[in-house]
């Protein structure tokens, strides 16, 4: 065995390194005058070793020390390696390449970065920890050039090794025991209810004391004590991220004028009841599959079902935002494999709540949270995560947002959603939305191997992010082997090799087999059959673990052969661990010995609703992260010129276009997308959806998906009710404007919340939970008007940060209760015109209104500090105006027809900045100005009031547009590069220059 | 020939093999995706097919550079089967990922060559990038793939699609032997002399940074069109191949004689 080093550097400049430079001299302060990389491999090799790490043309290959060629002397080194266990996916790669050259060996990969300028060594270690390196996931080791240079790094070779340490389990466990069939403990419950509660926070179990007192009497009548698996499995399956305790809590509400009543089961009362009531009343006959499955399945075309699910990772992507988003996309898309008997991906979208991307200026950086990752890196790191695992997997990402608020600064939220399609039948005559695994069927695990990363993310999303958060809960996600694992799946799906599948997430096997076993009624797996990343795991750990690109199946025991050679020719880990049964449990071996056994109705049913309170009786203002944090509210005075109002909108990080971060998306992959991004004659006006063409993926000739999203959750302190029904009208809006059919609509609810149990620590819980009904409210009372069902959804329920900023002071900061709405309609392809104006003389309308209100718009977050008291304040135009439902449907279905007649020439929807806003970008999109003859104040100008899009037709069609439509006039698109409103002029020029100047 | 057999390469991250083989079939062709695994196993096939794609994607998640495990595993585990085919001037395309593949076998610009003098670069912005992009077709080039095309507007979806050369000699030499068949119409991504596609000296390899299979109907136009179901400037080169193909057939078999013409004058 030789263990030995290589280094290889770019002949070419690498313009990602010339950014972080920039960077370190901008935010951090730093005189980095040039930053220059260098990938390092350390290889254990029997063999010698072939060249497959380096092209010719573009690197040069290093296997000694050298100065690289460098025309100055470097002032410092920073070496950057993975922590020992972590997901090292170049270094995977490197291990296949070589052993494709006929050279087995075991490979580390790391990266030297060199800082050029007068550095020191503060500023340097600044560098290494804020931009180059990721300390809980990578060690950054800092050095003087002169000390790097003399160490023996050639000759010195170490890579990183597992030294499995889990902090839960000290002092519980027996020392030094490498052998996990003897690692699993007894844990007695006879303890005192403070020493119980103390044993749920040191194991990271987040479990109430309530529920421990549940399991304790449980056990006593068993006359014996758990196991630390069953403890485990019990923490994971009741967790607040798995069961959704607060949607599911009996809840005593204090309404607004003071009425009582009881609800038991937020989801049962509004969500579900919402799509029963309208599938009864409208007698709708496409939804397949919903709420019963890993993703929500409707029909909108004979040939192939769709299905659809959102996710969020925000606690990850707190964490390590590039690792968090990777492994959210991917396991969304893992849900969407796991739907019904497994869905092709064919479509992203992510929803981004972020600080603002210019936080903290110089003065804010003392008040920002200790141990959370500052809002650029933020954006960037969980911008490059959704990045890599869409386009490495190939599944377009078609649809998206960003919204930037101060209150997201301890807490971002990661919104993924995928779209996937699957026939009706499958090639032998099984519907493919019914999983139909019988007794006797073998359970496999199917794609990575388990490590220690990833364990205790069900249990940790389920409680608060502090200064200290841990680092098992972060992982890297690795596409290549889930591309591999979902081609195989694909393929093992058509030939009928399997009877169920599922994805593995949060909880691991924990969740997975625990839920699969209900379908037969029990299952018994043996932990030791488990392909680990390495040795010395618990029992416990295997059962939880969430290590990624994991999918559990049942396989038919006459299928085994050919579902396990498949799995080995497509280079797929396939893994019989145990056997489903009828016998009422789940039951865990390790090697033979069992582990846990408990029965799946207790596991399952057995836990009593949580008893909440809530009450609304009005707005309250925005909460300070503490009594001393200042925040600048990025507030300008309000300007006297429509105009001037207009280019200072255009520019706000919620307005401005996106588009260098969006084509870093791959949005055309698989070939079947309609609507994308961008439109217009220069390709950057932005879309209001984005619309998946079915054909291509053996669907109908002209069917579509149109994808969409809204939220609107600066209206949550003022009237959450109110902010359900205008994130979901704007889902709605921005789909019909993609030519979506409102009449074939179904739609998701994704809640992001800050902690609603109210207690010592968190005081306000019950008004936060007041919130959350009435957003229920609002969200039944639109959908049913609607008739659009929800189809699926999920809940995030504990995003604050309760922790220390930079000054060491406590500080609070609880997200914006934010509820994102995902829509997705059924439509023709080649009706919808797109938001960019076409030609000069067609003539601008503003349907749905002239709306009213500028309480909650960006308009009101921008130039003027909203009045923080509830929804009463501001009489008249400063008051957000309620929906009316009924005359937007009909006005939905108008323009759907009126698309269908292909009577628009473009129509874009009102949301952020407004009505100008929306029509200056159909102007940016069509490169052409706009005659504006209808004059207001700013309020007519610029609130966000629902329902409404500015269209334009063709002086031709205006007539019977009118007719038909009834609508406002606005004015006429024209040639003349200029938009004129107001009696004011804008140059067209100025409001591309000035719109894509982006962040 | 009327309906020439296409390979379409699948597996260990490829991504497109699907919308390829769609376009080869709405050209008038026949396509088998195939794992490379498979493929393996049976190298037999490429003796049997007329032609080959390797699909856009990311093969081995561009590690160590963009397409350079796939290549290896190409080079290493098809070897001969794989020259083979191209030594019999059948028809060879990689896209986007492919053309990395082929440029990391060294296959282009000259598959006799020893020594490697192109490679596909990290973009010049260092970004990945989705845009809708004009391309020149160069009427001197000896490509069979661009033969009779003028220009060509087709999306591109890449990090690394900069063509840089060893020394400049390179560029001269492969512009005056017409294998520079595209060009951007614009800079896109530093590419040298704007090149966005190679192709061997024999015209029968191309290799191109633009997705031509996600371009077979207007549905999947840059923006929005209500014409659908007509053809996009991608399938054009599917087609021409195809073209080329069935002229390449000497005596076509009586059996096959009238609907080969009727479908070369109608193609």
């Amino acid at each position: 065995m030789k263990t030995q080093r290589i280094e290889i550097k770019n002949k070419t400049a690498d313009r990602r390194l010339e950014k972080w430079a920039e960077e370190a001299r901008g935010h951090l302060g730093v005189a980095l005058q040039d930053l220059e990389g260098v990938k390092v491999y350390k290889i254990v090799a029997n063999d010698t070793l072939p060249d497959v790490f380096s092209d010719p043309v573009l690197q040069d290959i290093y296997h000694a020390a050298t100065d690289y060629g460098f025309s100055e002397v470097p002032s410092y080194v920073v070496d950057v390696s993975f922590r020992p266990g972590v997901t090292d996916n170049p270094a995977r790669a490197a291990e296949e390449a070589l052993a494709l050259a006929g050279c087995t060996a075991t490979v580390a990969s790391g990266d030297l970065y060199f800082l050029f300028g007068n550095v020191d060594a503060e500023g340097a270690r600044k560098i290494a920890l804020e931009l180059l390196a990721n300390d809980l996931i990578q060690k950054a080791d800092v050095y003087a050039y002169a000390d790097f240079m003399a160490l023996d790094r050639f000759g010195d070779v170490h890579l990183p090794t597992v030294q499995i340490v889990t902090p839960a389990q000290a002092g519980v466990q027996k020392q030094g025991s490498m052998n996990s069939r003897n690692d699993v403990s007894e844990i007695s419950l006879d303890l005192s209810d403070a020493d119980l509660e103390d044993m749920s926070r040191t194991r990271l179990l987040a479990l109430s004391l309530n529920e421990i007192l549940h399991i304790k009497s449980y056990f006593k009548q068993q006359g014996r004590n758990p196991t630390d698996v069953e403890l485990e499995i019990l923490a994971q399956s009741w967790s607040e991220h798995c069961k959704h305790k607060i949607f599911a809590a009996d809840i005593d509400y204090t309404g607004p004028g003071g009425e009582k009543k009881k609800i038991s089961s937020l989801y049962k009362t509004y969500i579900k009841k919402a799509t029963r009531d309208i599938e009864k009343q409208r007698g709708i006959d496409w939804l397949v599959s919903v709420f019963s499955d890993n993703a929500g399945i409707v029909r909108f075309d004979d040939k192939l079902d769709v299905c659809i699910k959102v996710e969020t990772h925000n606690t990850p992507s707190a964490l390590d935002p590039y690792g968090g988003a990777l492994t959210g996309i991917l396991g969304v898309n893992r849900d969407i494999l796991g739907a019904g008997m497994g869905a092709r991906p064919v479509a992203n979208m992510d929803v981004f709540c972020f600080a603002p991307p210019d936080m903290p200026d110089k003065d804010e950086a003392q008040y920002m949270p200790q141990g959370v990752k500052p809002p650029r890196r933020i954006l960037e790191g969980v911008h490059k995560g959704v990045e890599d695992g869409g386009n490495k997997s190939g599944i377009p990402t078609v649809n998206g947002a960003f919204f930037f608020d101060r209150d997201y600064a301890g807490k971002p939220l990661v919104f993924v959603g995928t779209v996937g399609v699957l026939p009706p039948v499958l090639p032998d005559g099984r519907k493919s939305a019914e999983k139909t695994p019988s007794t006797g069927d073998r359970v496999y695990m199917v794609g990575g191997a388990i490590g220690a990363d990833g364990i205790h993310g069900a249990t940790f999303s389920s409680i608060e992010l502090d200064e200290s958060s841990p680092a098992t809960a972060v992982q890297i996600g690795d596409p290549l082997t889930q591309k591999r694992v979902t081609d195989f799946l694909m393929e093992a799906r058509d030939l009928g090799l399997y009877s169920a599948i599922t994805d593995n997430g949060a909880g691991g096997l924990s969740s997975s087999v625990g839920e699969m076993a209900t379908m037969t009624n029990g299952a018994e797996i043996d932990l030791a059959l488990c392909p680990v990343k390495y040795p010395g795991l618990k029992p416990w750990e295997l059962m939880i673990s969430e290590s990624q690109e994991r999918m559990t199946l049942a396989v038919p025991p006459q299928h085994k052969a050919a579902f396990e050679k498949l799995a080995r020719q497509r280079g797929v880990v396939a893994t019989d661990i145990g056997v489903f049964k009828d016998d009422g449990l789940l039951t865990v071996l390790y090697d033979g010995a069992q582990v846990a056994e408990m029965p799946l109705d207790f596991i399952h049913d057995s836990l009593p609703p949580l008893q909440l309170q809530a009450e609304w009786a009005g707005g309250r203002s925005r909460a300070a992260w503490s009594a001393t944090s200042k925040i600048n509210p990025r507030t300008q005075p309000v300007p006297e010129k429509v105009t001037d109002a207009l280019l200072a909108l255009l520019q706000t990080p919620n307005i401005t276009s996106k588009e260098k971060w969006v084509r870093a998306y791959d949005h055309e992959v698989q070939a079947a997308t309609h609507m994308k991004p961008f439109t217009g004659v220069e390709n950057d006006g932005p879309s209001d959806a984005g619309v998946i063409w079915l054909k291509p993926h053996a669907g109908g000739d002209k069917t579509g998906v149109a994808i969409g999203c809204g939220m609107a959750p600066r209206l949550s302190p003022v009237d959450p009710y109110l902010m359900a029904q205008y994130a979901v009208d704007e889902a709605v809006r921005n789909v019909v404007a993609a030519g979506g059919d409102p009449d074939m609509l179904c739609l998701l609810d994704n809640f992001c919340w800050p902690d609603p149990v109210v207690s010592a620590k968190n005081p306000d819980g019950a008004y936060k939970m007041g919130q959350l009904v009435r957003t229920c409210e609002g969200l039944y009372d639109i959908c049913t008007v609607y008739g659009a069902p929800l189809v699926s959804g999920k809940d995030s329920m504990k995003n604050d940060f309760r922790g220390k900023d930079k000054r060491g002071e406590k500080i609070d900061i609880s997200i914006l209760p934010t509820l994102l709405m995902t829509a997705m309609a059924k439509t023709t392809v080649g009706i919808a015109p797109g938001s960019a104006f076409k030609q000069a003389g067609d003539v601008i309308y503003l349907v749905g209104g002239a709306g009213a209100g500028l309480v909650g718009s960006e308009y009101a977050a921008l130039f003027q500090k909203p009045s923080p008291s509830g929804r009463g304040l501001g009489e008249g135009a400063y008051c957000a105006p309620d929906i009316d439902m009924p005359a937007n449907m009909t006005l939905y279905r108008n323009l759907h027809a009126a698309m269908r007649n292909g009577l628009l020439q473009s129509i874009h929807d009102v949301s952020e900045g407004g009505m100008l806003v929306a029509l200056a970008e159909s102007c940016i999109g069509g490169r052409l100005g706009a005659q504006i003859n209808v004059d207001g104040d700013h309020a007519f100008f610029f609130n966000e009031a629902a329902g409404r899009f500015v269209v334009s037709v063709l002086p031709e069609n205006a007539e019977v547009f009118e007719k038909v439509m009834g609508e406002v006039k606005l004015g006429t698109v024209a040639d003349s590069s200029k938009l004129v409103v107001s009696g004011e002029s804008v140059a067209l020029n100025e409001l591309v220059q000035v719109w894509k100047m982006g962040f | 020939m009327t309906q020439p057999k296409f390979l379409i390469l699948s597996g260990d991250g490829i991504n497109c093999e699907r919308e390829t083989a769609r376009a080869v079939e709405l050209a008038g062709g026949s396509a088998e995706i195939v794992h490379v695994n498979d493929l393996i196993d049976a190298p037999e096939k490429l003796k049997i097919a007329d032609g080959l794609t390797i699909p856009g994607g990311f093969s081995f998640g561009d590690e160590l550079g963009s397409g350079q495990i796939l290549a290896l595993k190409i080079r290493h585990k098809l070897g001969d089967a794989f020259f083979d085919m191209v030594r019999a001037q059948k028809p060879v395309i990689g896209i986007c990922n492919g053309f990395q593949v082929l440029m990391k076998m060294g296959l282009l610009p000259y598959p006799e060559g020893d020594e490697r003098v192109a490679a596909l670069a990290a973009n010049e912005s260092g970004a990945f990038i989705d845009r809708w992009v004009g391309l020149d077709v160069n009427t001197d080039s000896v490509c069979k793939w661009t033969e009779g095309l003028n220009t060509l507007r087709l999306p591109i979806r890449h990090g690394e699609g900069r063509v840089v050369f060893s020394d400049d000699s390179v560029y001269e030499t492969l512009k005056n032997n017409g294998q520079i068949p595209l060009t951007y119409t614009e800079d896109v991504n530093g590419s040298h002399g704007r090149i966005a596609g190679l192709t061997d000296p024999t015209g029968m390899v191309l290799g191109l940074m633009p997705h031509p299979e996600a371009f077979v109907h207007r549905g999947t136009d840059a923006a929005p069109q209500r014409d659908i179901a007509e053809k996009g400037d991608g399938i054009l080169l599917f087609e021409n191949i195809i073209r080329v193909m069935r002229g390449h057939e000497k005596t076509p078999s009586p059996a096959k004689v009238g609907e080969g013409e009727a479908r070369v004058a109608g193609g």
